[in-house]
């Protein structure tokens, strides 16, 4: 006779069916995980893989700090990530302090702002997670075109400076006061960064320097 | 396979390091000169001039215990282009007498003297001859040749040569026999050998073969046969495919060594690629060149270990066809300058050994495996995993190089100085991450007074940017000789800081640094402060500001 289906819902389904069937890797696993309270602060915990990350804000207050924590966690995870630094005036102790492995970072220097675009999508091919300082006056097309080779290389952009396309995710970093040690010296500073992303709003003061 | 032992010259300039650094500066002449090389943390004496020899500095010794023997010694960083790039001329001479010649290393290479050792009447005829085409080239230093049954005993015979000696065929066993076993380059081995209480090559030749392979296998076997005195080659030869011959057309022709070498890097990788994917290695490489003249230039690179199964890796290889184009390119600068090319032609048919024959750019390069054995090198991952990333960020990296020229893509390298551009030497991807100053020498950190201390700016200007430190009462912060701050730095206006500047709110220091004092001409002095501006629309941004001869800069900016 005919047996009564009866309706199952999700929470009754075993645990080990469900790890069976689930897709071989979920996107919130494809991350590279980023350290300390910045990352604690991003969906999943980090950054996505394929996804494009813009930082902004003014010189000054961490723009830098807050591109090369991102960048770290791609060496931290055994990966290798690219600076494009067109000015050329990266401080590599920094970059060291807050975690970046240097052996695997490659900064490119001394690029022009018509080559930029070719330059960053050559990089995104191969490396895991690209940094770059935006140019002035970067036309919408190529920024797309950057996000789409992103996403088809699952590479990370961090694009440093504004930048004129959507974004998966977009950190303000926030201008802040610095603390002074009694004798002048300057002391590690709690960066003030606020996240806006899918699913994400909020503002975190991340001690970036001493994640590293 | 294997192949039977031929009779092999070698021609050896002791101290070839110090022979090129003299060709190049004249004044270094009678005067004791090392050359320097830096190993892991230690900087070590690779060559020294029989001057400094006489004082009793030895290869091998540390730097400072060298300068500690000889006060007057005067140190010069390896440069093994500029070394290969002198012995070419060396080369030449040799190869006017057999085509044949293997350079293995600037300063050594050796040929097979069968037919030209008849033409000349006897190997001792053709060793003579031999060295008096090297000196007639002018290139100074000594020349010692050896000849011997293999190359292995042709080196050690160039060693003890005097300056020429003629191992007669058949006897190289007896010749070797009192050696030590640290000549076979292979210091593991020899102290394994040591220990077991064999000491020189002839008791490792009088133990029984079976013995030796049964307790060391193939690599024992190698080091067996050498010690007796039958130099069999390579271990495993292969006859190497013809189809693997790597060919690459220049276009421009080069005549700049970077764009020459450039290629060549991606030619070397690509060889070795495909000798791996035939599970092969290469131990000796022929480097040919034609040149837009319609010139033809070849020469052979062996690996410095052949004999143990030694294998060129990319890098290694890319390295020797620098090398070798720079020695080619070098030549041709000379000719250019002197402009008719048909009266150097004329030179070179009248014989004069050092005359070059490169006259023009190079259009091609290519590389022949000349010696092929199966590879037994690393495994690699099960998934590939790291060395597929590496690949794949090196091929980007390279692509990069190629569209912005080799050093636009760098990696950093921390080191020891007192300013933050001083700290990080910028090294091309692709070359060896080694720091000029190195933060730990033997162990300990040197002291670099006047360093900042962490946090570090993230942003270091390279020449320092232009700026304005005024204090109160609006004149230029100024340092006395002593290091003295009469006024406190109040105001900093520069291009770096946003919105052009501010009041200082903080400031700490001055540190002052007295640069190369010792040093007249080099002397300079120069005072840091770590600052913190009020800016009207960026908040407090912290810099570094140095004040040197009344003019101040921005070095750095903490973002």
């Amino acid at each position: 006779m005919f047996a009564t289906v009866r309706h199952v819902t999700r929470a009754e389904v075993p645990h080990e069916l469900l790890a069976r069937v689930r897709p071989l890797v979920q996107a919130g696993e494809r991350v590279l995980p980023v350290a300390g309270a910045l990352g604690r602060a991003l969906p999943h915990g980090g950054v996505q893989r394929g996804a494009t990350v813009v930082v902004g804000g003014r010189r000054g207050a961490g723009l830098t700090t807050t591109a090369l924590a991102l960048a770290a966690a791609a060496t931290a995870a055994g990966e290798w990530a690219a600076v494009v630094d067109p000015d050329g005036t990266l401080g590599a102790r920094a970059a060291a302090e807050v975690g970046i492995d240097l052996d695997r970072c490659a900064v490119v220097r001394r690029v022009a702002p018509e080559r930029w675009a070719t330059v960053v999508g050559a990089l995104l091919d191969g490396v895991a997670l690209v940094a770059a300082t935006v140019p002035a006056r970067l036309r919408t097309g190529d920024a797309r075109r950057l996000i789409a080779k992103a996403r088809e290389r699952a590479s990370v952009l961090v694009a440093v400076g504004s930048w004129p396309a959507e974004a998966a995710l977009r950190l303000h970093v926030e201008p802040g006061a610095w603390p002074c040690t009694s004798s002048g010296l300057l002391g590690h500073r709690d960066i003030a960064v606020h996240v806006d992303g899918r699913g994400v709003r909020r503002s975190v003061l991340t001690g970036l320097a001493r994640t590293g | 396979m294997r192949v039977a032992t031929t009779r092999t010259a070698c021609v050896w300039c002791p101290d070839w390091p110090v022979t090129a650094a003299r060709g190049r500066d004249p004044s270094l002449h009678d005067r004791p000169v090392v050359v320097c090389e830096r190993s892991g943390s230690r900087v070590l004496v690779r060559a020294a001039s029989p001057e400094a020899r006489a004082s009793g500095v030895t290869r091998g010794m540390r730097r400072r215990e060298a300068e500690a023997r000889c006060p007057e010694l005067v140190c010069i960083d390896a440069d093994l282009a500029l070394e290969a790039r002198a012995f070419e001329v060396v080369a030449r001479a040799v190869e006017s007498v057999t085509p044949r010649v293997v350079l293995d290393r600037p300063g050594r290479c050796d040929f097979p003297t069968r037919g030209p050792s008849r033409y000349f009447g006897g190997d001792d005829a053709l060793a003579a001859h031999v060295r008096e085409l090297v000196l007639a080239t002018g290139v100074g230093g000594e020349v010692r040749i050896g000849v011997a049954d293999g190359m292995f005993a042709a080196r050690l015979a160039a060693r003890r040569a005097d300056p020429v000696l003629v191992v007669e065929p058949g006897t190289s066993a007896a010749f070797l026999a009192p050696w030590p076993v640290s000549v076979l380059d292979d210091d593991d081995f020899a102290s394994l050998l040591v220990r077991l209480g064999l000491r020189s090559l002839g008791s490792v030749a009088a133990l029984p073969p079976d013995a030796v392979l049964a307790r060391f296998g193939v690599a024992g076997r190698r080091v067996h046969d050498l010690a007796r005195g039958s130099d069999p080659g390579p271990p495993v030869l292969v006859p190497p495919p013809p189809d693997l011959v790597e060919t690459c057309e220049l276009d421009p022709p080069a005549t700049r060594v970077d764009a020459a070498a450039f290629a060549a890097k991606g030619l070397a990788d690509r060889l070795v690629e495909r000798l791996a994917a035939r599970g092969l290695a290469c131990t000796r490489v022929v480097v040919e060149a034609e040149t837009e003249h319609g010139e033809r230039l070849a020469r052979c690179w062996r690996h410095a270990q052949a004999e143990h199964g030694g294998a060129m890796t990319p890098g290694a290889l890319a390295e020797r066809v620098r090398w070798q184009l720079d020695g080619w390119l070098a030549a041709h600068v000379p000719r250019a300058e002197a402009g008719d090319a048909r009266a150097q032609q004329d030179l070179d048919v009248f014989g004069d050994a050092h005359v070059e024959v490169t006259t023009g750019a190079l259009t091609l390069v290519r590389l022949v495996p000349d010696e092929v054995v199966p590879a037994d090198g690393r495994q690699l991952g099960f998934w590939g995993g790291d060395q597929a990333a590496r690949d794949r960020a090196d091929r980007a990296l390279a692509r990069v190089q190629g569209m912005l020229g080799y050093d636009a893509v760098a990696t950093a390298v921390v080191q020891g100085g007192r300013t933050p551009a001083e700290q990080v030497q910028w090294v091309p991807w692709g070359e060896p991450r080694e720091p000029a100053r190195p933060l730990v020498v033997d162990g300990e950190v040197p002291a670099w007074p006047g360093a900042l201390p962490p946090p570090y700016p993230a942003r270091v200007f390279d020449p320092p940017l232009p700026a304005e430190l005024l204090d109160h009462a609006g004149r230029p912060v100024v340092v006395s000789g002593r290091g003295d701050v009469p006024a406190c730095p109040a105001v900093l206006r520069c291009r770096a800081i946003p919105g052009g500047g501010g009041a200082v709110r903080s400031a700490a220091g001055p540190w002052p640094h007295d640069v190369r004092w010792w040093d007249a001409s080099a002397h300079r002095r120069r005072a840091l402060w770590q600052l913190v501006v009020e800016t009207a629309d960026a908040g407090d941004v912290a810099c570094i500001a140095a004040v040197e001869s009344g003019r101040a800069t921005v070095e750095a900016l903490y973002d």
